[in-house]
């Protein structure tokens, strides 16, 4: 009886030594996810919930329901920042990624001296100002004729570009700034994938009298897959999410050349006091998202078959 | 049991430190907000009260704040700068949000009517006295901070921008047309005029009579009577600024208006060449840029009367948000900070013309010339222009209409586009963005 007795209360004691240790384990990891609470999961969700309301960020919240979807999805504007936003991704992303490679294949060989000042220079436009770095690129891609760009382009005896106003001017120029922002910190990343791979298999193809393209082409690229993936799926996810860069770039005119999807929105919201329409936005761009990463799963998955 | 202490601590920590940074809408960690008093006595020894105090431009507010704290030392001022869109954007952010809103904002006046909607968040400054000073301002610059039905004031006046014509006198000159002010002014007294002098300058120097398409269209939107909207927001451009924007697109197919967009560093490095002739529809405010971007061509600028009266194109008001626990003291700062004799110094430090018309008659003002603007008599010609500024309703949504003519106007100047039909498509575009609200 007194046994009995001792038991049941030994298991009706909560604090338990590995309950204790288990509750200052979460604590230990609390601070993340308070703050995630307070400034990243409530947002989302307030977005959604503001997605099928109508809101000016003052007034009363009225509920349209998918109004705000059918008001986005019939604009014609932003099927055109969708359609810009896609095109920059290509512009900037797919240069980035082979460039990137080959950065790293040449960092990595034992040919070139002071690696670690090129390592280091290579990383440096990622730590800077974006906003630094879209105004610099604005008076490099100067629509004028003494523009920077456009006397290099006079160089090769082409007429100058409108830098700021064309349809494709705009993007390139955008692009540009994509990809010298993002392509050292890819480059990095594949530098530390190249380590990885075992010398021995280099060694091999030597022996067999592999060139060097058939040495990237067999080995490396192969080698590297999962980092590639990574890397693609970063790029598309930062390339979609596009928009200090146009915002600086084209002003607060929001020139349809260069609008991109978040920035549309936050036209809607800051510019339009149009919350609904923005938060709308917002999910939409969520489910491109995911959509488009399911793509990049298929489609890198088949590389280096 | 020290491990549990610890992160008791850390969690406490982490907790004040977020409800710190909630606390701090402008970036700004120095400031004290919600620690009004008890900190410093002043050396009355009563209670000091601390005033946050958000501004943009170059107001030159903190130099004459720290003079009010030295009259009042009872009174601690935390001035916030930033910029103009920013400032807008971080108070609609903390009116909307219900905390974090300064006791005082500069609000410009084409934001007026965004805040007005939410006229709840504010004081009227009615209720604090604003009456007793309405007759010492210009009546068209009041009623831009007015409800429609005039019982709620939302800000006192600061500055104003009526519009004059800026030109080039090397240019005049080579073109043939007078270099001094009055003469300029008699000979383009008209839009027509203004039309014909364009020619002639292109024939005589190659050079275009403005490098901006957007100047010129909105030196003539700027006077009329209404502009995009009426007084129950409904878009009116077809009969209003169809007009303006008509005259400017047949300039620019002509090739007498340039392409520069407006605050690029084409079109500010385009003052320092001389490139153009006139720089039309310039406020007050613009000297401080022209002087800015283009520091060795003193002498050659002067600026006159614009054809066929002045618009306005600018200036702000200082508005007091209800979050504010002292709006008192706060009403009292802002009255001060746009008496008349405060605004006079604000124009002679930083180029904000006074709103007060009592100052135009001071003798030392008038006589106020610009050796860079060539002597010209600068201060008389701003009141001129002042005086005969029209009332305008701009609307809430007044940025939103603005915005697509502006690309209208790009694409016709830079990409040759079709004029109507870029009127009828940003009318289209604007329509579209309206119907969300």
């Amino acid at each position: 009886m007194e046994q009995v007795k001792a038991q049941s209360q030994k298991r009706r004691k909560f604090w338990n030594e590995e309950r204790k240790e288990a509750f200052s384990g979460y604590l230990y990891i609390s601070p993340f996810f308070i703050l995630f609470a307070v400034f990243g999961l409530f947002p989302i969700l307030f977005s959604f919930y503001l997605g099928f309301h109508k809101w000016n960020g003052l007034g009363e919240m009225e509920y349209v329901g998918l109004q705000n979807f059918k008001w986005i999805l019939t604009d014609p504007i932003f099927w055109k920042s969708l359609s810009n936003t896609l095109i920059m991704w290509v512009l900037g992303t797919l240069p980035q990624i082979l460039v990137g490679i080959v950065l790293a294949y040449a960092l990595n060989s034992a040919i070139i001296k002071m690696k670690g000042l090129f390592r280091v220079s290579i990383f440096m436009p990622y730590v800077t100002s974006t906003v630094a770095v879209a105004i610099v690129f604005g008076v490099m891609f100067n629509s004028q004729e003494f523009g920077l760009m456009n006397v290099i382009l006079g160089w090769f005896g082409m007429d100058p570009m409108s830098w700021s106003t064309s349809e494709w001017g705009v993007k390139v120029a955008i692009s540009a700034m994509v990809f010298w922002r993002w392509v050292g910190y890819n480059t990095i990343i594949y530098l530390a994938g190249l380590q990885g791979i075992p010398k021995e298999l280099y060694e091999a193809s030597v022996i067999d009298g592999a060139s060097v393209r058939q040495k990237i082409q067999f080995i490396t690229i192969p080698m590297l897959r999962p980092i590639i993936i990574l890397t693609v799926f970063t790029s598309t996810i930062g390339a979609l999410q596009l928009f200090t860069e146009p915002l600086i770039y084209i002003g607060r005119s929001y020139r349809e050349e260069g609008i991109t999807v978040v920035l549309y929105l936050y036209r809607e919201a800051f510019a339009n006091l149009a919350f609904g329409p923005a938060s709308a936005t917002a999910i939409i761009l969520f489910i491109i998202i995911i959509v488009l990463s399911s793509i990049n799963v298929f489609i890198t998955n088949r590389i280096g078959r | 049991m020290k491990k549990w202490w610890m992160l008791l601590i850390t969690l406490g920590l982490i907790m004040v430190l977020a409800a710190c940074s909630d606390d701090d809408t402008n970036g700004d960690s120095s400031s004290d907000e919600g620690n009004t008093g008890n900190e410093e006595k002043a050396s009355g020894g009563d209670d000091q009260v601390e005033l946050t105090f958000w501004v943009f431009g170059s107001a030159g507010y903190d130099v004459l704040a720290e003079e009010y704290m030295q009259e009042n030392p009872n009174i601690k001022i935390n001035i916030n700068e930033g910029e103009m869109e920013d400032v807008h954007n971080n108070l609609f952010t903390s009116i909307s949000a219900g905390s974090g809103a300064p006791d005082i904002s500069m609000v410009e006046v084409s934001n007026v009517a965004k805040f007005m909607e939410a006229s709840d968040r504010f004081y009227n400054l009615y209720e604090y006295g604003a009456e007793e000073i309405k007759g010492k301002y210009l009546d068209w610059k009041w009623q831009q901070a007015e409800s429609v039905d005039g019982s709620f004031q939302l800000g006192l006046p600061t500055d104003i921008g009526p519009t004059t014509m800026f030109y080039r006198t090397d240019v005049m000159e080579e073109a043939g047309l007078p270099t001094d002010p009055e003469e300029l002014a008699a000979q383009i007294d008209s839009w027509d005029a203004y039309y014909e002098a364009a020619k002639t300058i292109k024939d005589k120097t190659g050079k275009p009579i403005s490098d901006s398409p957007e100047l010129m269209f909105n030196a003539i939107r700027d006077q009329q009577e209404s502009q995009y909207f009426n007084e129950d927001d409904e878009l009116i451009m077809e009969d209003t600024v169809k007009e303006a924007y008509d005259f400017t697109t047949k300039m620019i197919e002509e090739g007498l208006i340039g392409q520069n967009a407006l605050w690029t560093p084409e079109w500010g490095s385009a003052m320092e060449e001389g490139s153009y002739a006139t720089l039309i529809g310039a406020p007050a405010w613009m000297i401080a840029n022209v002087k800015g971007n283009a520091p060795e061509s003193s002498g050659k600028w002067s600026l006159t009367t614009i054809p066929e009266g002045a618009g306005n194109w600018g200036g702000s008001f200082l508005t007091i948000p209800a979050e504010s626990e002292h709006p008192q003291e706060a009403y009292d700062f802002i009255e001060w900070l746009v008496s008349p004799e405060i605004q006079l110094k604000s124009f002679h430090n930083n180029g904000l013309f006074p709103s007060a018309p009592e100052v135009y008659e001071d003798e030392e003002f008038l006589a106020t010339t610009d050796e860079y603007f060539s002597g010209a008599e600068t201060a008389r010609i701003f009141a001129e222009a002042a005086e005969s500024v029209q009332p305008v309703y701009m609307g809430v949504n007044y940025s939103i209409a603005n915005a697509e003519i502006v690309t209208a106007l790009t694409n016709v100047a830079v990409e040759g586009a079709d004029p109507q039909k870029e009127w009828d498509a940003a009318i289209e575009r604007i329509e579209s963005q309206l119907e969300r609200q």
